[in-house]
């Protein structure tokens, strides 16, 4: 039913709210991924503008399926997420991130992303992930 | 009404009408609390709220966090339109399937275009999430 944009693939999930609000796309090799969504009805607000919940989803999402590709799947939970909102998208939006690893500890990841419509920056978000197990 | 499920505490009233809230909704909107300086939400996290290690999706709760500071702004304002300028929350606990999971926004400062909040996410006296939201008020009166 969904319409993969050119060049992606439909991104493998597992949780069930993101298989909800999905599909997501990717591209490029593992480790440096590339990710979008195409907005549609579901997504956005009675204004027809995309809801930040679902930018702030796509975030959590992206960001920790580029902190997994690092770890090797390892476990992890997001700590803490800093986002802004720039501009609006819309529903037929493809909404695209190219997620950043800006830090890595033993037991911490520092991970960011610009996600753009048509190469502009709609929305920000940088984030901090923990390594279960990790000291 | 008379769709509310249970456990819900009284006065709740359905806080989803369409778009995004609907879809992964229902929320709900609770009376204030604190004289009305705490404006309070909820919603009953089911299996599509889920993360694959059994605890409600950060994606979610930020989304709730985003509707509920949302909700708040336009309370306060008046305002029939208010943007989201920037949400920053800190996951401090896992949400559960089937528990009750409560917003409480209180609003720090309100300006003519922007509204600054703080507000926590709980269950059960248990925290979930705290977050700080700056809002833009999109026609000020």
């Amino acid at each position: 039913m969904s319409v993969v944009p050119a060049g992606f693939v439909e991104t493998k999930l597992v949780d069930p709210f993101e298989i909800y609000v999905g599909p997501i796309f990717d591209s490029g090799a593992l480790g440096s991924r590339r990710f979008a969504f195409l907005a549609d009805e579901r997504h956005v607000n009675m204004r027809g503008i995309v809801h930040g919940g679902m930018l702030m989803t796509f975030a959590d999402l992206t960001l920790g399926q580029a902190v997994w590709d690092m770890t090797n799947n390892a476990p992890s939970v997001t700590l803490n997420m800093q986002t802004q909102f720039l501009k609006a998208a819309k529903a037929g939006d493809l909404v695209e991130v190219l997620p950043q690893i800006v830090r890595r500890t033993r037991a911490l990841i520092f991970a960011r992303g610009d996600f753009t419509v048509q190469g502009e920056i709609v929305f920000t978000a940088a984030s901090v992930w923990k390594l279960l197990g990790q000291d | 009404m008379g769709d509310l499920p249970d456990g819900l505490p009284e006065g709740a009233e359905l806080a989803s009408i369409g778009g995004f809230n609907l879809f992964v909704g229902p929320l709900y909107r609770l009376p204030d609390s604190h004289e009305g300086a705490v404006k309070r939400f909820a919603f009953v996290a089911a299996e599509k709220h889920m993360n694959a290690a059994g605890s409600v999706h950060g994606g979610m709760l930020m989304t709730f966090m985003d509707v509920a500071m949302s909700r708040t702004s336009r309370l306060v304002s008046g305002a029939p339109t208010c943007s989201t300028v920037s949400l920053t929350c800190d996951f401090v606990g896992p949400g559960r399937l089937g528990e009750l999971i409560e917003a409480r926004v209180a609003v720090t400062r309100q300006t003519r275009t922007m509204v600054f909040m703080s507000g926590e996410l709980v269950v059960a006296g248990r925290t979930l999430m705290v977050g700080t939201g700056l809002w833009k008020i999109a026609e000020p009166a």
